[in-house]
């Protein structure tokens, strides 16, 4: 009993044809639920397994609650009781459960257990549990910003709750007043963890009663009808006042954490008995029949139609499709936009020149002009006449509102997850993010850029974060650790982000173009040394557009190929230049500009001429960026080679603050040119 | 003194061995038992004195036997009619939710019109938050035979003298 809410739905009260329905969604779960063990045992699948039992009443209640013409449903690995009443068939739980192509969430791509439905707003979530309720307040978000009706439901367990970023989405909901239910099923245990290694309140929900603008329920999540009007007043009560809730259910978990794990080393023989008298569905029937709702060949009947039902989708499951080994490849990056009048990414423009950063402004301003649906947040970024902590936002807040340009909390997992979570409301809608106010702070938002990167790919295409991540990166201000650094040799090794890196004001401008009109997320690093260099000025075309994939020859020779970008590319003309003087060679300068995907084409052009070739990065050599093109090279091209590939980057060292530190870490012209010299004389 | 229903689970072991020692104390011909597990709305409401045995179970939740129970009697006045309320609970493994189960079952009487006696001290006890504590008090006889169960039959003994002057 919640003496909190309103009674609407009781025993004695509540439509009969409701109760039914109930009884056969809860029969139906738990069969399938019961059922999925055995795929495992017959190595069919369903390796992974997290039984829903003992969770039976609040899941009822979530599916029941949600509206998928309105609302947003982000369910846990646990869910399968969620699912079903929010209307999978059987036959989509199984197809999920044994991974075939033919499951709704995704193909099979994802691990079993994780049931989603894209298409009607039943998301496809992480396995790293609980990360989605940074995406529940980010739909949340465009819910509220577009004036549009309907929640977000989050669901977890309670013990996920321990993670960082579950704080930093409930006190986000909370700042932000976002209608989103965050709905913790209690069993008691971390896989076999019990909450008392967790936190110090036994109901984790406490821990949040010092927020502002959010409610919390508690409930009994073992009973069907406290479940069912425990979530009807956190849904009714989210959408009316536009502000988050948390419904605490006390759950039991019947059997073991996942069928890798086995309870009976952890719990005694009264808890493992104590938990089967707890069975939520077992209360259910003894009510109906109590309170002649329901007389028992009416309740048998409803377990025969399941046993059918489920015998029936077995059969569809065992005949179905699996995915196709040559489909690995598809969906790994979102359709990326073509640019029209600037195919190449090349021009001609000879007007004044233009610095980085001005092409970065003016860029965002022009595609926030020509696409409502566009928002940018982060840190420091929105207050007044400042603009980020290098101003490249400057003026955005006061052209375009609050609403589209915002500042963050310092929380930079909360900017990343709220990106991903904002982007599913609609597939218009563009989001750059200031990921951190430097490239090096961004390592706290490294679970949620991770799992962006896996959405695409994992949904098989139905969901595209369409987020530019922003970060301004690297060295030479004497800034040291946390403010010199490069990041794109780690990011890199992650299929599903397009990255790219400019070193010139109309690059940098016509890549940023690109990003805000792809599908998909693509990281843009920024080299803040340059943001306001002479050196990288340039004329900038209206509408200037590059593509991503294709590099640009900053220099033209054939005595050796130099493969660059972001700072280092305009040490390296330097450089080209001095030897030419020299009367030496002639080095062709390829300014990578995109990273991934990699122009190889431009590159082995350019080795088949000059039979040489040089690496150069700001970043690190051993595990840089570097690495890669330079295997590749070997790969593709070893027969072009007439001498080794040489790499120039910085030590294998963290950057130090202290200049004369940072100049023995970092590459400078004179490392440049005496690799370049050694390579030209072998 | 009005006969007195005092209603349990007969599958208990714990509540059963306090049970039997309020029986010995009032005098068994003063009391009739029931099982919760299988009473009726008319059974329950034959009575103007109660006892009523509510062991806590879990984060603060009452047993299923009276959760299930409960809605027969959700219409019904207790106007006139006297309840005690006794069970057990942890003050150890539970301390936010000590003896819930009494306060929800006090609360379920009282918005019905029933009276409530037997209250106790909460001293003697050490827990953070108990929806059966009003002020110094608990709505009835709080037990806990996981930590204190020396205290047990004193506890049982002087509330049941009590209730010979509360009960009518």
């Amino acid at each position: 009993m919640n003496s909190d809410v309103q009674q609407i739905y009781k025993i004695k009260t509540t439509d009969k044809e409701t109760l039914l329905k109930w009884y056969h969604l809860l029969r139906l779960g738990r069969s399938l639920d019961d059922r999925a063990p055995n795929y495992l045992k017959q190595a069919i699948g369903w390796s992974y397994h997290a039984p829903a039992a003992g969770h039976d009443a609040i899941q009822l209640a979530i599916g029941q609650v949600f509206d998928r013409t309105k609302d947003h449903l982000f369910p846990y690995y646990r869910d399968l009781q969620t699912c079903v009443s929010a209307g999978l068939t059987p036959e989509e739980i199984i197809y999920n459960g044994i991974s075939k192509d033919t499951d709704v969430a995704g193909g099979g791509r994802h691990m079993s257990n994780h049931f989603a439905k894209p298409e009607w707003n039943i998301h496809n979530v992480s396995s790293c549990t609980g990360n989605h309720t940074l995406h529940a307040a980010g739909i949340a978000r465009a819910i509220k910003t577009y004036e549009s009706k309907g929640v977000a439901i989050s669901s977890q367990g309670e013990s996920s709750v321990s993670e960082g970023y579950v704080y930093e989405a409930i006190n986000g909901a909370s700042k932000e007043q976002l209608p989103v239910v965050f709905v913790f099923q209690d069993n008691g245990y971390g896989i076999s963890v019990p909450k008392k290694d967790q936190q110090a309140n036994r109901k984790v929900a406490k821990n949040f009663e010092g927020l502002k603008n959010l409610r919390i329920l508690y409930c009994n999540g073992k009973d069907v009808f406290d479940s069912m009007n425990t979530m009807t007043e956190a849904v009714k009560w989210a959408e009316e006042n536009q502000k988050p809730v948390i419904v605490h259910a006390n759950c039991v978990r019947i059997h073991s954490h996942s069928n890798s794990d086995r309870h009976e080393l952890y719990r005694d023989n009264a808890e493992l008995n104590y938990v089967q008298e707890y069975d939520p569905i077992a209360k259910y029937r003894r009510l109906l029949v109590r309170y002649d709702r329901a007389t028992e060949d009416e309740l048998t009947a409803i377990d025969e139609q399941v046993k059918a039902e489920v015998k029936a989708a077995h059969k569809a499951g065992m005949k179905a499709p699996d995915p196709k080994p040559e489909s690995v490849h598809d969906f790994v990056y979102a359709p990326a936009y073509q640019p029209q009048k600037f195919p190449d990414g090349l021009h001609s423009e000879t007007s004044e020149p233009k610095k980085l950063i001005e092409g970065l402004n003016g860029t965002l301003k022009e595609e926030f002009r020509r696409n409502p649906d566009t928002y940018i947040w982060g840190q420091d970024m929105a207050n007044k006449d400042k603009g980020g902590i290098f101003n490249v936002s400057k003026g955005m807040q006061q052209e375009f509102g609050h609403k589209r340009v915002f500042n963050g909390p310092i929380a930079e997992d909360y900017i990343m997850g709220t990106a991903n979570g904002m982007s599913r409301f609609n597939k218009d809608i563009r989001i750059v993010v200031e990921g951190a106010e430097f490239a090096d702070y961004f390592w706290p938002a490294m679970e949620q850029f991770v799992e962006t990167t896996h959405e695409y790919w994992r949904t098989k295409g139905q969901f595209s974060p369409n987020i530019t991540v922003r970060l301004a990166s690297g060295g030479y201000i004497g800034g040291g650790l946390y403010h010199s650094q490069n990041i794109e040799g780690a990011l890199s090794t992650l299929p599903g982000v397009r990255i790219v890196y400019p070193s010139y004001a109309d690059d940098a401008a016509g890549l940023l173009r690109t990003s805000l009109r792809s599908e998909g997320m693509t990281l843009f690093l920024e080299p803040k040394a340059l943001y306001n260099s002479p050196k990288a000025a340039t004329p900038i075309p209206e509408e200037f557009e590059v593509p991503f994939g294709k590099a640009r020859i900053r220099r033209e020779g054939a005595d050796l190929t130099i493969v660059t970008y972001g700072n280092t590319t305009h040490m390296c003309v330097d450089v080209a230049e001095e030897i030419s003087k020299e009367g030496l060679a002639e080095i062709e300068v390829i300014d990578l500009r995109t990273l991934v995907p990699l122009d190889q084409e431009t590159i082995i052009e350019s080795i088949k001429k000059t039979s040489r070739v040089l690496v150069v990065h700001e970043d690190k050599v051993f595990g840089g960026f570097g690495g890669e093109v330079a295997a590749t090279i070997s790969d593709i091209a070893f027969k072009y080679l007439d001498a080794p590939i040489k790499r120039v980057g910085s030590e294998f060292t963290p950057v130090g603050f202290n200049r004369i530190l940072e100049k023995a870490i970092l590459p400078d012209t004179e490392k440049i040119a005496k690799a370049a010299r050694e390579l030209l004389a072998f | 003194m009005n006969k007195i229903g005092l209603f349990y689970s007969f599958n208990t072991v714990k509540t059963k061995q306090q049970v039997n020692k309020i029986k010995k104390s009032l005098g068994e011909d003063n009391i009739e038992e029931k099982n919760v597990e299988e009473i009726t709305q008319e059974e329950f409401n034959k009575y103007k004195n109660y006892i009523l045995a509510i062991p806590t179970w879990f984060d603060g939740e009452l047993p299923n036997y009276w959760d299930e129970f409960l809605p027969a009697i959700e219409d019904d006045s207790f106007k006139g009619k006297t309840f005690a309320l006794f069970g057990g609970g942890d003050q150890k493994g539970y301390p936010e939710n000590f003896v819930d189960g009494l306060g929800l079952m006090a609360d379920f009487i009282e918005k019905r019109g029933g009276k409530i006696v037997g209250l106790t001290s909460t001293e003697g006890y050490q827990f953070e938050s108990s929806k059966a504590q009003r002020g110094d008090k608990f709505v009835g006889l709080a037990l806990d035979i996981e930590n204190q169960a020396a205290l047990t039959e004193e506890r049982v003994s002087k509330w049941v003298e009590q209730l010979k002057k509360e009960f009518k």
